[in-house]
């Protein structure tokens, strides 16, 4: 048994070896640490003047800076609405009175549920609030993230962007096949929240988000971001009812919505997009400015 | 707490570690907590039902034993069996043929009031089911003492290694190894822990990375053909690395504990015939069909024809085994068919390879042999993977027509996977052909292993631990654990 416990010893350590650099490897890549504002805010916390709620058309939709307002960007990518109340009842009292609270609808608020990266979560929200909470999955992703196949394959694919096949790029066939499949996950994901009856919760935790926000005296709009035409082709007027719009307009909210979705400025400038549904730096400062000036109308600000 | 978590690798560790400092008399206690544990751990609320069918098919046994004649011996057989296949029939078929008598009633315009009812499937029934029916039929034919030590016995029906998705076990193999008394061995130990290893190797690295991917096809509202052969041809492969990575799991664990489990797969997509795929995939249900259905419906029987019906009726079993859909059903058919067929022509099939003048090149032979009967086998299982009679017939069709199979729509197909995934997923691939080309020329790759030196036999040690913790994903159980 001796032999036995030294072999161990030695296979053991040799993974550890091994795998200590791709545990760092992950450690330092950027969607592991997509919090990272947030989590630094959280240090360093100083009232804001506005905050934007949503998933990842959220988070490269708004960049607030040039305009002088003081922002702080709570949307992380595939975030639920779930985790969108979450956050602003955590990050919430930071905003200044009269603020403003955007909260971002896209084609998947009401049919998404699942959080796919809970990790995203574990430094940036109190544990009670993380749902559901594994101790091991919990210290295995702040310490061992290498084990965590999702954040070692997302890490991989941010430093082979380009390793894609030429249908699989964004902008391949005009953003069309990037649209497309985006299209069909989406309706998976649509299907599923209906089966599962996951829509009725989702449109009620909307109007949770919308009444927390008036009980706390915070100034809500609804917002949706501009995405390319290619995009719009598959999420047209017909498919948008039937996901977004229908549970919408039946909530009867009385807050503004700014819907930018089909806007012409930039529905068929591609400068503005990193890929057909998410706005690229340039996007997102003329995106922003575009907001805050109507904003501005609406005498929100 | 599943096979594949730290939790259960702890657990497990924990139970050889104790296992191995008491006392061999009060192992069996160990076991069987261990075993409920892991079982409720599972699937709390069928605890009693496990409970229940030990304690029926215990004292079943002993009242088998004790009569007198055959023919009572039978009668308390029958009655046993009848009750433990109730059990069975209520959770997970009650729906099955509730349904499709509602269906026919609506067809034929009948009114049909029995409601639906929602039964949940409990974990194993299947497996345990099929145990206890084969102890009770070994104990009428005498092949089998009925167990008298009701510790050894609820082990044998719940032994947690192999409870879930098998190897369905006899009691004549495994109650003798709970009473002989299993000391530390080193052989046991470290063969036990390169089994588990690789099956989670398998499941992690094949089985759960595929899974999503033919999801994506099957689920999809309209795949092309040439997206539903490469799923069917990935599904393959991902339910033997799933259901034999589970039976590696299974047989490590216990050979850990000093007990040998029956292998339950040997290469079957390298199977030259659907007789011979069927020697090497599921072994042990299919032997325990072959003793307890195809044995029994042939005694007596001289005719061919009758023998193919044995073989049908067999088939047809063994399909509605694995899930109470029709799809099953139909699976279970296709295959009695292709036996059937296959046995029918063998003589005609022989001829027409001599005549094409196939057989002078045996390995050519060999392969083509093997490519049909991997084709044939893939076929079935559109039927195994379709969620309903309709899309698996609608698939069935897309698999068949001759435009799926172009190469460049193959070729495109493959952009089902993304790029960085197929190149993981090629690559950990060939780790397991490889793996499975020294064993057919070897034997046994681990024994071939164990002549190498020290240090490459460490390496690939290393590779498999650093694979599974780098690379492995987890996927949500094993696909033969919901039968």
């Amino acid at each position: 048994m001796g032999r036995l416990f030294i072999k161990l010893t030695m296979i053991m350590t040799m993974v550890l070896l091994l795998f200590m650099p791709v545990n760092s490897f992950v450690k330092h890549s950027h969607d592991y640490n997509i919090d990272h504002a947030i989590l630094a805010f959280k240090k360093d916390p100083y009232p804001v003047d506005i905050i934007n709620i949503g998933a990842s058309h959220s988070m490269y939709g708004y960049y607030f800076k040039p305009t002088g307002l003081s922002h702080l960007d709570l949307a992380l990518p595939a975030q639920t609405i779930q985790y969108d109340y979450k956050l602003l009842k955590e990050y919430g009292k930071y905003l200044k009175p009269g603020g403003v609270v955007i909260v971002s609808i896209s084609q998947i608020t009401f049919a998404s549920s699942e959080t796919k990266h809970i990790g995203n979560y574990y430094k940036i929200l109190d544990r009670n609030e993380i749902e559901p909470f594994r101790l091991m999955d919990y210290y295995s992703y702040l310490y061992l993230p290498g084990t965590n196949s999702g954040s070692l394959m997302s890490a991989l694919a941010g430093k082979l962007k380009n390793f894609k096949w030429n249908s699989h790029q964004p902008w391949a066939n005009n953003g069309k096949n990037y649209s497309e499949r985006k299209y069909e996950k989406v309706e998976a994901q649509y299907r599923e929240a209906v089966e599962n009856n996951n829509i009725e919760q989702n449109v009620k935790q909307l109007k949770e988000i919308v009444d927390y926000c008036s009980e706390k005296g915070y100034q809500v709009i609804l917002t949706m971001e501009p995405v390319h035409q290619s995009y719009q082709e598959y999420f047209n007027d017909e498919v948008m009812d039937r996901l977004v719009f229908q549970y919408l307009e039946a909530l009867k909210l009385d807050v503004p919505f700014l819907d930018y979705m089909s806007d012409q400025r930039f529905t068929a400038n591609k400068d503005y997009f990193i890929d057909p549904d998410h706005l690229n730096k340039k996007g997102r400062k003329v995106f922003s400015w575009i907001v805050y000036k109507d904003l501005k109308k609406l005498g929100y600000l | 707490m599943t096979f594949i978590s730290i939790e259960f690798l702890l657990f497990f560790a924990i139970i050889v570690c104790v296992y191995y400092v008491i006392p061999h008399r009060f192992r069996w206690i160990l076991l069987l907590a261990a075993s409920y544990l892991f079982y409720a751990s599972l699937s709390i609320q069928f605890i009693p039902l496990l409970l229940a069918s030990t304690v029926f098919t215990y004292f079943t046994g002993i009242i088998i034993e004790k009569q007198e004649t055959k023919k009572q011996k039978k009668k308390v057989m029958l009655a046993g069996i009848s009750v433990l296949l109730f059990f069975l029939g209520w959770f997970k078929y009650f729906n099955f043929v509730n349904d499709s008598l509602r269906a026919i009633a609506n067809y034929l315009g009948l009114n049909y009031t029995v409601p639906y009812q929602e039964l949940v499937l409990p974990l194993a029934i299947s497996f345990y089911t099929f145990q206890a029916v084969s102890y009770l039929v070994d104990i009428y034919y005498g092949k089998q003492k009925a167990e008298r030590h009701y510790g050894y016995f609820s082990i044998f029906f719940a032994f947690f290694p192999q409870l879930v998705a098998g190897p369905i076990e006899r009691a004549k193999k495994l109650l003798p190894q709970f009473k002989v008394e299993q000391r530390v061995n080193y052989e046991n130990v470290t063969y036990g822990m390169k089994r588990i290893a690789w099956g989670f190797f398998k499941k992690t690295l094949i089985a759960d990375r595929l899974a999503p991917i033919v999801s994506s096809v099957f689920d999809s509202p309209n795949p092309t053909g040439s997206q539903i052969v490469l799923a069917t041809i990935l599904f393959s492969i991902q339910l033997f690395a799933d259901f034999s990575a589970c039976s590696d799991i299974a047989i490590g664990c216990a050979r850990m504990l000093g007990i040998k489990l029956t292998e339950n797969f040997k290469q079957p997509h390298f199977a030259v015939s659907i007789a011979d795929f069927w020697s090497r995939w599921h072994i042990t249900l299919s032997t325990w069909l072959r003793d307890y259905i195809f044995v029994p419906l042939c005694k007596g029987k001289k005719k061919r024809s009758e023998i193919y019906l044995a073989i049908v009726i067999t088939f047809l079993v063994s399909g509605i085994w694995h899930g109470a859909a029709w799809t099953f059903v139909l699976w279970g058919l296709i295959h009695g068919f292709y036996r059937v067929f296959g046995d029918y022509t063998k003589n005609s099939r022989e001829k027409m390879v001599s005549f094409i003048q196939l057989d002078r090149s045996p390995m050519l032979h060999r392969w083509v042999k093997i490519s049909i009967t991997f084709l044939l086998v893939c076929f079935s299982r559109v039927f195994f993977r379709s969620d309903s009679v309709t899309h698996a017939f609608e698939n069935a069709q897309l698999f068949l027509t001759i435009h799926s199979w172009r190469p460049s729509g193959i070729m495109k197909a493959f952009e089902i996977f993304s790029l960085l995934d197929l190149v993981i997923f090629v690559f950990f691939f060939m780790v397991v052909q490889l793996f499975q080309y020294i064993e057919r020329k070897h034997g046994s790759t681990w024994e071939w292993l164990s002549e190498r030196r020290v240090f490459a036999r460490l390496a690939f040690y290393i590779f498999i631990i650093v694979s599974v913790l780098v690379f492995g994903v987890s996927g949500k159980g094993f696909v033969y654990g919901g039968f």
